[in-house]
């Protein structure tokens, strides 16, 4: 018997990277089934919904998506937590939590009220922290700065008297260029060239509010309990790998596109933010974060598991790549 | 299969007569259910909502009233019987001046209802007012509010760049030239049809009492200032970093506001019976723009978008041949779908094979952007043809705008071919 | 009978008519403070960003039962504007009948649901300091369909009424003044 699956995806059809780990996905799942598996991936340009796919997979127009959790926290506060976190963990450490630790656990106790069934679907690895008109000196320097950046490290920068700012994908360029608005984030240089931001903005800032951006597979729970066990299985394993394959993929784009725009611009001001104004956006974000745990018992559970297996898993980043990569740096 | 006879289908209904908005959307129901069952229509809301989200859409509402504005304070009258004055005994003046405001519009959006609706609003009463042909008229204005396509800043140029990866900034310069060359070729024409038909673009009357030629020079220009200037402010606005281009238009309908106070003309009953009408305007845009998404949804649904695979498939795998075969399908489907459906159903089809054979990807996506904005013109689903019946005043026929830009068509379909043929002049190689 | 339920729907398309123009005036409102807010004060309000798509997007969707009242929908008239006023009232019949009404009862329909997953969510903004409430917004897609709907009714009793010559002619009522 053949299980025909629809999937809905966030992204317009051959979106790079993103759109590739459905496709992958997809591939692995219809390939290790014999042909027992079809899925179909209508793209955003055929459902023309990028952000009504958590509605369309819980009432089961669709019984697939792949899009990322943070999208849905207006419809859910406590899904936020499920793609990353500012000054929370990185990819490898927040796989860690995932698989090993508590984090598909407490993501499954989330979901199962809305009968949905969410997995990691694949790391953008850390995102940049944004392209910039001017430089961030001090704290002062946050204060009226107009910046697109949405969610949650958006209420962050507001708390410092930043301004968040809502700006159409289609104005963004203008906007920014023309310094409508003083600063944007995007993704990282994987996606972020594509955009042009590097030809009107001086200041490219590394990152620290989206360390391990990772997407999600969100499956109908009815759609998946009409599966077999052994295609459940290959479902599990066809996700998993294409989402670590994601990950992979965004290194080698990252650091192809690095390097290119590192040749081909090299008037791009790579600036790493002062400690005082890391240290009051993290001091911001706890607090922010703080207000949540006392809201909410489920968030205060999902927040105390992150920090738990941050603070046990940092340590061992820390002597083990960290150590290593600061003994090669030159000094 | 369904996908080609719901088109016919909703050919043969949008010549009965019914509104286009709800033959499009009851014609996706009927073949929608038929096909797929009913529960396909709970995707609407989704769709509709994406609708009400899109901000850009808002500069429609806003455009429209500033030029209800401009057009019952007489101010656009003003400004286009003014330059059509500057042009003397040259024929053709107001459709050039016509032109030239719907460049400058077509310079501040990229939402081509935006356009077409202003430009309608402000010039066809003017046109057919001092007897210009009905045809030459409404081709003039449903291609000049079509310009903002291709005149950055241009939505089909942002949604290109996002679909073919290509900068937003590289494909705004690239079209510059293109679009220059277009304005360039629309004023030509129209002083070539003038000379060879007096009738269809009369010069403006010269009336003898309103003093010496200087003198009524001298008044025209007093006259066009203030609304140019106005316009000016509009595309000022987002160069200064004041406004997204979106927000332009508001500052575009409170100038209007301004002017009419300026002239003591400002009050509650204009605000309110400009704002009224355009109420009624917009909503017949976006009722076409709801019964649009259900036809698309309907169609590509039922696999409407595998029948289009397959004819790409069949491309030719030579440069030249490609380019020109692709360009012909884009033309021949742009007389069915919309422009935002061939961008993302088939650039992201044809883009990695043209990367393949080494056409430059600048050049593939303007002569894509040329190619999808002449979609907006051709009958007889042509957006912008709707938009024009929707204010023209009923002595238009629908007949007289399909015939109208048929010339309009066959210029853009020449400068394609140039830009196919010289890409260097256009700097795209 | 059927002339005054006709007046009664069309004071009814009527409101809706106002409603959208006053939102209309709000909305130029809207932006252009925003625009000033920002520019001269670098003050930025997500939550009046986001009140100025819930002003536009409501004004267009009560104005279409507004524009479908006074006419105002884009016909093809190649072959409309020759037929006799009967015919072409028969011609509405038919379109309201067979296209309109199923259109806008199923999407109005399934408007519902859509706007009752976001009431029982609670759905609200995902940005700082973006609006609340997000079922209010959805549940103007049902509510404007039905209304259409109800115009369209309207439309309807109109025809019938030109059929039974109650009204003269159509009412051609110019677009434009
Ligand atoms: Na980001
Ligand atoms: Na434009």
């Amino acid at each position: 018997k053949v299980y025909k699956l629809k999937l809905a995806e966030t992204w317009p059809s051959n979106f790079p990277i993103f759109g590739d780990a459905t496709k992958n996905m997809v591939a692995m799942a219809e390939k290790m089934s014999n042909g027992r598996l079809k899925i179909t991936i209508d793209s955003k340009n055929k459902h023309k919904a990028a952000l009504g796919i958590f509605d369309m997979v819980r009432a089961g127009q669709y019984d697939m998506g792949h899009s990322a959790s943070y999208y849905w926290k207006g419809k859910d506060a406590n899904t936020l937590f499920f793609t990353t976190m500012p000054f929370g963990m990185t990819a490898p450490e927040q796989y860690g939590w995932f698989y090993y630790g508590d984090g598909m656990e407490l993501m499954k106790e989330v979901y199962d009220k809305h009968g949905i069934l969410s997995f990691p679907g694949g790391n953008t690895g850390n995102q940049m922290g944004g392209w910039f008109q001017k430089e961030i000196n001090s704290v002062d320097d946050l204060k009226g700065l107009k910046m697109r950046i949405p969610g949650f490290a958006g209420e962050v920068l507001a708390k410092l008297g930043a301004k968040p700012t809502n700006i159409p994908a289609g104005e963004l360029y203008t906007s920014l260029e023309r310094r409508t608005i003083d600063a944007l984030e995007w993704v990282g240089p994987s996606l972020d060239l594509r955009m042009g931001f590097h030809k009107i903005a001086p200041y490219y800032y590394t990152g620290w509010h989206e360390p391990a951006t990772e997407l999600q597979f969100m499956i109908n729970k009815r759609a998946w309990n009409k599966l077999p066990e052994d295609l459940q299985e290959i479902l599990r394993v066809a996700m998993r790998t294409a989402a670590y394959d994601m990950y992979a993929q965004s290194y080698h784009a990252s650091g192809e596109n690095w390097a290119k725009m590192k040749t081909e611009y090299p008037d791009i001001k790579v600036k790493t933010f002062p400690k005082d104004v890391i240290n009051a956006m993290r001091k911001a974000n706890d607090e922010l974060i703080a207000e949540r745990a006392a809201k909410d018992p489920m968030a205060k559970k999902i927040i105390d598991s992150q920090a738990a297996y941050l603070k046990k898993v940092r340590v061992w980043s820390e002597i083990s790549d960290n150590a290593y990569l600061n003994s090669q740096a030159a000094e | 299969m369904i996908g080609i006879i719901m088109f016919f289908a909703a050919l043969l209904m949008l010549l009965v007569g019914f509104p286009v908005a709800f033959t499009f959307g009851g014609i996706a129901l009927l073949f929608g259910v038929y096909a797929e069952g009913a529960d396909m229509f709970a995707f609407m809301p989704f769709r509709i909502y994406s609708i009400m989200e899109n901000t850009v859409l808002m500069a429609i509402p806003l455009f429209i009233f500033m030029g209800i504005v401009l057009q019952k304070t007489k101010l656009a009258e003003q400004l286009l019987e003014s330059m059509g004055t500057l042009f003397g005994s040259v024929r053709g003046g107001l459709a050039i001046s016509t032109i030239l405001v719907g460049a400058l519009l077509a310079a501040s959006t990229g939402v081509v209802g935006a356009s077409v609706v202003a430009m309608g609003l402000i010039s066809l009463p003017v046109m057919l007012k001092y007897n210009y042909d009905k045809k030459l008229a409404c081709g003039t204005i449903c291609a000049s509010g079509t310009l903002g396509q291709i005149i950055p800043p241009s939505i089909i140029l942002i949604i290109l760049g996002d679909v073919m990866g290509i900068p937003v900034g590289d494909l705004f310069k690239a079209a510059v030239a293109p679009g220059v060359v277009l304005i360039g070729v629309y004023v030509s024409y129209i002083l070539i049809k003038a000379f060879l038909s007096p009738e269809a673009a009369p010069a403006m009357p010269v009336d003898q009492s309103k003093g010496t030629r200087q003198q009524q020079v001298f008044q025209a220009i007093k006259a066009v200032l203030p609304p140019l200037i106005l316009i000016l402010v509009v595309l000022g606005s987002i160069f200064a970093g004041i406004a997204t281009p979106t927000e332009s238009s508001a500052l575009g309908g409170v100038g209007a506001l301004v002017l009419a106070l300026l002239y003591r003309q400002l009050n509650w009953k204009l605000v309110y019976e400009s704002a009224s009408e355009t109420v009624k305007i917009t909503a017949m845009v976006f009722a076409i723009l709801l019964g649009a998404t259900a036809f698309s949804m309907a169609f590509t649904y039922t696999g409407g978008d595998a029948i289009i695979e397959e004819i790409l498939l069949g491309l030719p795998g030579e440069q030249m041949g490609f380019l020109i075969l692709s360009m012909l399908v884009i033309l021949v489907l742009g007389f069915f779908i919309d422009f935002v459906e061939i961008s993302f159903i088939i650039v992201p089809m044809l883009a990695p094979v043209a990367d393949a054979m080494g056409i430059a990807p600048l050049w593939f996506a303007i002569l894509i952007a040329m190619n999808l904005q002449t979609s907006f013109l051709t009958p007889p689903f042509g957006f912008s043809l709707f938009y024009l019946k929707g204010v023209a005043p009923a002595s238009v026929r629908t007949t007289d705008i399909y015939k109208g830009v048929i010339p309009f068509i066959s210029m853009q379909v020449a400068i394609v071919i140039t830009i196919l043929l010289f890409p260097e002049f256009y700097g795209l190689n | 009978m059927l002339l005054k339920l006709e007046n009664l729907i069309n004071r009814f398309s009527d409101l809706l008519g106002v409603i959208a123009a006053v939102l209309l005036i709000l909305l130029l409102l809207n932006v252009f403070y925003d625009v000033i807010m920002r520019y001269m004060f670098n003050d930025v309000s997500i939550g009046m960003q986001e009140l100025e798509w819930h002003l536009y997007s409501t004004m267009f969707l009560l104005g279409v039962s507004y524009s479908l009242r006074h006419n105002g929908h884009v016909r093809v008239d190649l072959f409309y504007e020759r037929r006799s006023p009967k015919t072409r009232a028969w011609i509405d019949i038919f379109g309201v009948l067979v296209l309109l009404l199923p259109f806008t009862l199923l999407v109005g329909y399934y408007g519902i649901g859509f706007t009752q997953e976001a009431y029982e969510l609670n759905e609200q903004s995902g940005d700082p300091g973006g609006l609340p409430y997000r079922w209010v917004i959805k549940s103007m897609i049902p509510f404007a369909f039905f209304s259409v709907a109800v115009s369209g009714l309207g439309m309807l009793l109109h025809a019938v009424n030109v059929i039974r010559g109650i009204h003269e002619d159509e009412p051609t009522e110019n677009f434009i003044p």
